[in-house]
């Protein structure tokens, strides 16, 4: 492989992957110019949306920048960006076959639709042992929902309440929060979330204090389902085909990445590849066929839970870097 | 049981006095010394490091994080020569890297104003 090619790839073979980013881009750097030009950088750089049909979930492509910052955003975006879930609750009654504990658990999982910029983040707590009542709520910290089910029959004689949904979580605004989100009602982002389930007599009654908080601290607190990057696939020809390899490497790909145009076989779409190699398998294919992965082409994304909308949680994300960056370099000047 | 509090790993401990950054001087290597950055992990450890191999002036950066339990970073830096102080290539490696991220922030909304135009039903979530 040219040097070329290794500044731009990272080669991928039969057996092995090579010229592999450990360094990233550092051996390649010409280093008689300066160690970033940053214009040279922000002219070749780009960021393009893709099509989703989830609305939840943002894909976009971010070409032109290095591997560990793509790690830092992706690693910022899990456990960094902050959101409001349930974090306490005081259960007054639970006859169900749930223990407290599991339905505690259960509650602060469930994804909570609020603006965490909207409230601070809870001063450092001790270690809570046994309380006598309910903590006062502030209403710059906490929201408060309460579920108050029993599963009954009815006058009709129907069973009621056998599940016990998120819509069952009825907010209860304090202080002067039932004016200030009188347009955005804190609701839960799915109302029908099974919570858990009642037998005929038995009841739930407790009360939750939402608070503010980062993935870090606790998963429920990760404003993404997921948030994942992988990097564009090249696919190159290193000698050009006859007819019948070049049908055969149409039919081998499982995922219709090739496709033959005015007789000459192309990588039509190397998004869907995932490289699994069948390309390059068969005995000599691997001569034919340059396969790797385009260092800086990073294709990001994002799958919010619906707490937060995507586009938000990756501005935040990088908000979050800037800060982190700038804090360091503040007390770097006063170290020195 | 053993496990720290969760809110270690990112609170800065001010009451023992604990500061960002302490700064060691190496004993044995000519133009080297140790930063330790303390309530940090790979996201800026990983990032910082990349960006000080891109400097010319720069002879060795590498960082480690000992053990995923105890919150602090050691970077090594080593300068090519006497006039380039460790400190000074690691605050221009910052200073970068806070001008990509401005950059990046400015890109990914311009991104998303042309997107919005062009797909002018919201198909993508954007509101709370």
């Amino acid at each position: 492989h040219s040097l070329e090619y290794r500044k731009k790839h990272v080669a991928i073979g039969k057996h092995n992957t090579s010229y592999g980013s450990g360094l990233g881009d550092a051996p390649f750097v010409d280093s008689k110019n300066s160690a970033m030009d940053l214009k040279k950088w922000k002219n070749q750089f780009q960021l393009n949306f893709q099509q989703t049909k989830d609305p939840n979930t943002l894909v976009f492509d971010m070409i032109g920048i290095d591997a560990a910052l793509a790690n830092a955003i992706r690693r910022i975006v899990i456990a960094d960006v902050p959101t409001v879930a349930i974090h306490r609750c005081y259960i007054l009654n639970n006859t169900s076959v749930m223990q407290d504990e599991v339905l505690a658990h259960r509650l602060g999982l469930l994804p909570l639709c609020f603006n965490p910029d909207l409230f601070e983040f809870p001063p450092d707590e001790t270690v809570v042992t046994m309380i006598d009542s309910i903590p006062e709520p502030e209403e710059n910290l906490n929201l408060v929902f309460r579920l108050q089910v029993t599963c009954e029959r009815d006058s009709s004689g129907k069973l009621q309440n056998q599940t016990v949904y998120a819509k069952h979580l009825k907010w209860v605004p304090i202080g002067d929060q039932k004016k200030r989100f009188k347009d955005n009602p804190p609701k839960f982002v799915y109302d029908k979330i099974i919570i858990t389930k009642l037998g005929i007599g038995q009841t739930i009654d407790l009360t939750v204090h939402c608070a503010k908080g980062i993935g870090r601290d606790h998963a429920k607190w990760s404003p993404v389902a997921t948030a994942t990057y992988r990097i564009l696939p090249s696919i190159l020809f290193k000698k050009p085909l006859t007819q019948t390899q070049a049908k055969e490497l149409v039919d081998i790909c499982p995922l219709k990445v090739f496709e033959i145009e005015e007789g000459v076989v192309v990588a039509k779409n190397p998004r869907k590849c995932t490289v699994c190699r069948e390309c390059i398998r068969k005995d000599g294919w691997d001569d034919l066929i340059a396969l790797g992965r385009v260092r800086d082409h990073f294709i990001f994304s994002i799958e919010s839970t619906g707490s937060i909308p995507p586009t938000q949680i990756f501005l935040t994300a990088l908000e979050i870097l800037q800060n982190k960056i700038d804090r360091l370099s503040n007390n770097l000047a006063a170290e020195t | 049981m053993n496990a720290p509090e969760r809110t270690q790993a990112f609170v800065l401990d001010e009451d023992s006095g604990e500061v960002k950054i302490v700064y060691s001087a190496d004993t044995k290597v000519a133009n080297a010394g140790t930063f330790r950055l303390n309530k940090e992990d790979h996201t800026v450890g990983n990032l910082l490091r990349m960006q000080l191999l891109r400097d010319p002036n720069v002879r060795f950066a590498g960082y480690y994080h000992p053990h995923p339990l105890v919150y602090f970073l050691d970077m090594k830096i080593q300068t090519n020569n006497s006039t380039v102080a460790p400190v000074e290539v690691l605050s221009s490696a910052i200073e970068d890297l806070a001008n990509e991220t401005d950059h990046l922030i400015t890109q990914f909304q311009d991104a998303m104003e042309s997107w919005k135009r062009e797909n002018d039903h919201a198909e993508m979530a954007t509101q709370f």
